[in-house]
């Protein structure tokens, strides 16, 4: 299996770090664990690049955060979806299942026509 | 670097940098401190597990870079949002905005046109270069008398002075100009040498004039204004070595000044001819306006001990003619004297707009409360929704701002309307020609509407952001507001009354001045009379007896004019053209040896001028046509003139000696009644009137009165003298209606001015107790209809509602009392006849604003009556 490297497409890891967001608030570490793990070690995100994404996210009022202090009683920045990210989740969701569908469909085919 | 060096630096950059960058780099620290704790449970080693844990990271430089930009982003975008959000808002209630920016308008408006003036008349530097170094020079024997210089004065001054780069005199008079089409007069400022140099001022084109061109004998120069250069030899002439001739004389042109010359040191001239004075056979007169550029390091006051040794030292040598031994020449900063009392006047006016605009921001920072308040669900809901609280301040702040923008420019754009109307009608308001809207004027515009618009939009925020919270649970609208607001609203009004009261004060005490002034009694009927100015040249009219022939014939011919009454000529003319002043020494009652002898208005007068003027004689005969220099003197005095100096009544045949002439004592022949030569407002009626053929002087004013109005005769006036003399020019034509209106004119521009901007603050108060008023009725709809479906009358309702209105509005005017009688003082120097503490225009200004708040608190009071209870309970 290969390893996809982390140039993902920006409006992918939005996508992903909204959809980590959904189980529960979380801060910036977590979510890239969490997405390393449901992507199984697939996508090794440049870690950096998680906290202009969050930002930005901010910025669209899709995520909130605040300060809460740690399970091991240190202080970090938790992210929590807002019920616009929610809306943006879904719509994301849609229109990335059509997407890859569409994109599949040409692989298929482009095959077959071989 | 010394780890306390270190340690400094690191805490300065702790508090320098903005706490979102800070809590980013907590954020990656912990990220990197979490990485590494995982890597190393999984079996690195410590130094390595950090490395790796970096390397995933990526650069913390480039994260903090691009979140930086994410901020700036939002920022901006945040930013648009509020604006086109609040213009939405804006959109959505037309009248609360139209209301709004009106009233903001009008206030910015006012207060930027005003301080226009109070710029360029009262803060900008006088234009010229080092202006705090130069003085205007008077004679002064009290503190509040001071007059001109004698040549005497000037000469000794130029000779022995030491505190001076250079002194100039100046003699302001009227010239007519021939042999150039239609003879024409122009104000004139005959000058010295060296008058550019004191000033620091250099002709456009030519040169300014030689140090010995002023010496009696050489030939005479002129500096002309750019103006009359174009008027006279056509645009792009040069105009330097034409000739001009002035009073008969030839001047050759030699400068020309630049457009923005128009007037220097207060003077308005179109000529600068050189002065040049013939040696001194006595002390006076005084006609000669005094200037001088101090040098480098001296001060006024270094100035004003040598210009009084150099008195002293004049003194004994001319004390026979001058026995003013107090008198002493006394330099003032130029400045003071250009701007002389107007200074108070613009001041005044500045604090009643900035009053006005007080007013005003308290009225809207009301409206934008009860607005507010209107709009608390949407609030709530918005901080649901994930607004943060600092978001809706911003949002607030945002509108507020916005709304203050477009009030500031419709205030900018109707200061420039309003701006031409305050100049255009203002009355000798010194440096006139350099008040415009320049860059200046506009950033203070900006400020105050900035100013302005954050302190009302706080408003809103005090009363709505601690119940932000709360709200969206209990739906209880009764308590939404909270009384936090209901008292900040309470204070504004009481605010705007108390700050209301002294304009209105202020504005009573000048209107009541100003009637006054006008119902002050001239001393004659100044119907149907017209005046005139005419000036013999000495040329044409050598010496007294051409001057007197020309006169006995000029008078005869306009005496038989039809319609003409009477006629004559005087050099001074009411209500404030003195003319002359002269002192004198009782022959029976002379002053102590080496007091000062009294002086006091002085004119010369033909027969006809009196009975033209309609004044009445009192006592003993007027001048007649046997008085002149070859009869025995005689003077005419007013009625307060001998009721001064003969309380007994018995002045007729007294004698006195005029001007320190102890060879020709004058004969009291008559009494005149009193009349007001120094202006209206001056107790200016004590005078002594001498025949004018005892004289003969140059420059008269023609008086005459007309069986009908003046407008039928003044065409057959200038014939008769254009066929006596076509080279003489009547000058200053006027009806003496208009010289009694102009006198006014200066009470009238103040008074006005400032009347309008109380008005305009007390129509703004009167709104802002009326919006309260009417939004407590609204809000208390249903406990007002529950007392009302209780039995409660309307009467009583109407009652609690408008002393609800009416005690705030107590609050206020008790506060505006105090603010009235400690700074109506102010208008002291304004007023005519009245006190500043007047208890009646301070009762007519607090009746008056009882009065108007009363009806506005009566409106909604009445409509509080009009609620039906069903409707009102229901609702909700």
């Amino acid at each position: 299996m290969s390893l996809i490297r982390s140039d993902l497409l920006r409006g992918t890891l939005d996508l992903l770090i909204l959809k980590t967001l959904t189980l529960e608030p979380m801060h910036g570490w977590g979510i890239a664990q969490r997405i390393r793990h449901l992507s199984k070690d697939v996508f090794e995100l440049n870690q950096g690049s998680l906290y202009p994404a969050l930002r930005r996210l901010q910025r669209k009022g899709w995520v909130l955060s605040d300060w809460r202090i740690t399970d091991n009683n240190r202080r970090a920045r938790y992210y929590t979806l807002t019920k616009a990210g929610w809306k943006q989740l879904e719509a994301e969701e849609a229109h990335w299942g059509q997407s890859s569908a569409a994109v599949d469909r040409v692989l298929r085919l482009a095959l077959e026509g071989v | 670097m010394s780890w306390f060096a270190r340690l400094k630096s690191r805490f300065s950059e702790l508090l320098n940098r903005p706490r979102a960058e800070r809590e980013l780099d907590e954020e990656i620290a912990y990220h990197l401190g979490r990485e590494t704790d995982r890597l190393i449970g999984a079996g690195a080693d410590p130094a390595e597990a950090k490395r790796i844990a970096q390397k995933a990271f990526g650069r913390a430089s480039t994260v903090r870079e691009q979140a930086r930009e994410e901020w700036r982003l939002r920022w901006v975008e945040d930013t648009l949002r509020d604006l086109k959000y609040a213009a939405r808002g804006l959109r959505r209630s037309p009248t609360f905005t139209v209301a709004a920016v009106l009233t903001l308008g009008l206030a910015i408006g006012a207060t930027t046109a005003i301080y226009s003036i109070v710029d360029a008349v009262l803060l900008d530097d006088l234009p010229y270069p080092e202006p705090d170094r130069l003085v205007r020079m008077f004679e002064q024997n009290a503190p509040t008398n001071r007059w001109s210089l004698s040549v005497v004065d000037f000469q000794a001054v130029k000779e022995q002075q030491r505190s001076f780069e250079h002194v100039a005199a100046l003699q302001a008079a009227r010239v007519t100009l021939t042999g150039r089409g239609r003879p024409e007069r122009f104000v004139a400022g005959r000058v010295t040498a060296d008058w550019f140099r004191v000033l620091g001022v250099h002709p456009l084109e030519g040169r300014g004039f030689a140090t010995d061109e002023d010496q009696p004998g050489s030939s005479p120069v002129v500096v002309i204004s750019a103006g009359l250069r174009d008027r006279m030899f056509g645009e792009g002439a040069r105009g330097i070595d034409e000739v001009l001739t002035l009073d008969g004389v030839p001047h050759t042109v030699v400068g020309v000044l630049g457009r923005d010359r128009a007037s220097l040191a207060g003077l308005r001239a179109d000529v600068w001819p050189i002065l040049q004075l013939e040696p001194p056979t006595r002390r006076g007169p005084f006609f000669l306006r005094g200037f001088g550029r101090l040098s480098g390091g001296v001060s006024v006051a270094g100035a004003e001990a040598d210009l009084a040794d150099i008195t002293r030292r004049i003194y004994p040598i001319w004390a026979e003619g001058f026995r003013d031994e107090k008198a002493l020449i006394t330099p003032y900063s130029l400045r003071e004297t250009i701007l002389g009392g107007v200074g108070t006047g613009v001041w005044l006016l500045f604090g009643a707009v900035l009053g006005v605009l007080l007013i005003a921001t308290a009225n809207v920072a009301n409206l934008l409360m009860v607005r507010a308040s209107g709009r608390e669900h949407e609030m709530a809901l918005r901080t649901s929704l994930g607004g943060t609280k600092r978001r809706l301040v911003r949002l607030l702040l945002t509108e507020s701002l916005l709304l203050a923008a477009i009030g500031g420019a419709v205030g900018v754009a109707l200061a420039f309307l309003c701006l031409e109307t305050f100049v255009g009608t203002s009355p000798n308001l010194p440096r006139l020609d350099e008040i415009s809207l320049d860059g200046g004027v506009l950033a203070f515009a900006a400020a105050v509407t900035l100013g302005s618009g954050v302190l009302f939009g706080l408003a809103p925020l005090l009363q709505t952001a601690p119940s932000l919270m709360q709200n969206l649970r209990g739906g209880d609208r009764a308590d939404a507001s909270g009384s936090r607001g209901r008292r900040l609203r309470s204070a504004l009004v009481a605010a705007e009354f108390a700050i209301a009261l002294p304009l209105l004060a202020g504005a009573a005490l000048l209107v009541s001045s100003f009637v006054r002034l006008q119902n002050v009694d001239p001393g004659y009927d100044p119907t149907n009379l017209v005046s005139a100015d005419v000036s013999l040249p000495p040329a044409e009219y050598e010496g007294y007896s051409e001057v007197v022939a020309f006169w006995d014939e000029a008078l005869r011919r306009v005496r038989e004019i039809p319609g003409v009454r009477a006629a004559g000529i005087g050099t001074g003319l009411p209500p404030n053209l003195q003319g002359e002043t002269n002192n004198f020494d009782l022959v029976d009652k002379p002053v102590p040896e080496g007091s000062s002898e009294p002086s006091v208005p002085w004119s010369w007068a033909s027969p006809g001028f009196w009975g033209a003027l309609g004044v009445p004689l009192q006592r003993g005969r007027m001048f007649e046509e046997r008085d002149g220099r070859d009869s025995l003197p005689v003077v005419m005095v007013s009625e307060a003139w001998a009721s001064r100096y003969y309380p007994d009544g018995d002045v007729l045949g007294k004698q006195l000696y005029s001007g320190g002439d102890r060879d020709n004592p004058m004969t009291v022949v008559g009494v005149l009644a009193n009349v007001k030569f120094e202006g209206l407002d001056t107790a200016g009626d004590v005078a002594v009137h001498e025949p004018f053929a005892q004289a003969g002087f140059r420059s008269v004013s023609l008086l005459v009165r007309s069986e009908g109005p003046v407008a039928g005769i003044v065409g057959r006036l200038r014939a008769v003298f254009q066929e006596l003399d076509p080279a003489l020019p009547l000058s200053n034509v006027e009806t003496m209606d208009a010289r009694l209106s102009a006198e006014v004119a200066g009470p009238r521009y103040w008074t006005t001015l400032f009347s309008l901007f109380a008005g305009l603050g007390l129509v703004l108060a009167a709104i802002g107790v009326y919006g309260v008023l009417s939004y407590t009725v609204s809000r208390q709809s249903r406990e007002i209809a529950i007392r009302i479906a209780l039995g409660a009358h309307p009467a009583a309702v109407r009652r609690s509602v408008v002393l609800g209105g009416m005690a705030r509005v107590g609050i206020g005017i008790a506060i505006g009392l105090t603010l009235a009688l400690l700074g109506t003082q102010w208008l002291e120097s304004l007023l005519f006849d009245v006190s500043a503490t007047d208890p009646l225009a301070l009762a007519v200004a607090v009746a008056g604003l009882v009065l108007i708040a009363g009806i506005a608190c009566y409106v909604p009071a009445h409509r509080a009556t009009k609620i039906d209870p069903m409707r009102a309970l229901r609702a909700d």
